[in-house]
């Protein structure tokens, strides 16, 4: 689960860079954030969240979490809770980015937090987790190439994932956003 | 409507350098319902964001609260 949650983000680019992201200057503000930066990160956004929640008067328990280098926050709760997630997780995407931008408004450094709400998140891993190795089995015994659906960064970083566990067969992106979408084909 | 109106001033105050300058006029007209925020006229490019980014996601999430048909529209403390 924590690898899925590595490139959950937009930025796939800043994420791509991976371990060279230790060795990133620290003072030109890009990368390389400490355990304590990422605790840090986490209380602003929690509270610029609970305050939100507040004047909505939503029901919600916030939970901060560090993993794989970056913040993660979830906040579960009441049914209101979907409204900040939207049908197809788009409420929840624009939180994120208000969120990251409200940290950064602090700390002067570009976040890379990771915000769920409602499970939403965790649920979708699921189940593109479950569509990739489907798909890619399917791909495997009969030999034909799929193209998924356009997908955001977060379902096409799961779908990549998930294929990559059957052997015999490959995933690449095709398209440009946001009708960009996973191709799954058989190799060797 | 003014719950509204505070969420989304609370969501634009964390974003800006001049947070105390921000503030959100609810307004009723023939178009339908407008939130209009007024920041100061330096965090303008904020709040809009890069290609109208940060803007889009202020309304995505004001459509996703209150219903679709809120217009959010974005001024500077000037006008």
């Amino acid at each position: 689960m924590s690898d899925t949650v590595q490139e959950a983000g937009q930025d796939e680019q800043s994420v791509a860079a991976g371990g060279a992201e230790q060795a990133a200057d620290q003072d030109s503000g890009s990368m390389a954030r400490s355990e304590a930066d990422l605790v840090r990160e986490g209380d602003i956004a929690g509270d610029y969240l609970e305050r939100l929640l507040d004047l909505l008067d939503y029901d919600g328990d916030i939970d901060l979490d560090v993993e794989s280098g970056r913040a993660v926050v979830s906040v579960d709760g009441g049914k209101d809770l979907e409204k900040l997630v939207g049908s197809q997780g788009e409420v929840l995407e624009a939180v994120q980015e208000l969120t990251r931008l409200a940290v950064q408004q602090e700390t002067g450094v570009r976040s890379r937090l990771m915000l769920d709400i409602a499970g939403w998140r965790a649920n979708r891993r699921n189940e593109l987790s479950d569509l990739g190795r489907r798909t890619a089995e399917k791909v495997a015994s009969t030999g034909k190439t799929q193209r998924l659906r356009p997908m955001s960064p977060f379902e096409r970083k799961v779908v990549h994932d998930a294929v990559a566990t059957v052997s015999g067969v490959t995933s690449e992106g095709e398209g440009e956003p946001p009708s960009r979408r996973v191709i799954v084909y058989r190799v060797g | 409507m003014t719950v509204l109106a505070d969420a989304l001033e609370h969501l634009v105050r964390g974003i800006v350098d001049n947070p105390d300058e921000v503030r959100v006029e609810s307004l009723t007209t023939r178009r339908g319902r407008t939130l209009e925020v007024h920041v100061n006229p330096d965090d303008l490019g904020k709040v809009i964001g890069r290609g109208g980014r940060t803007a889009t996601a202020l309304r995505t999430v004001i459509s996703g609260v209150g219903g679709r048909g809120i217009r959010v529209d974005v001024v500077d403390t000037d006008r």
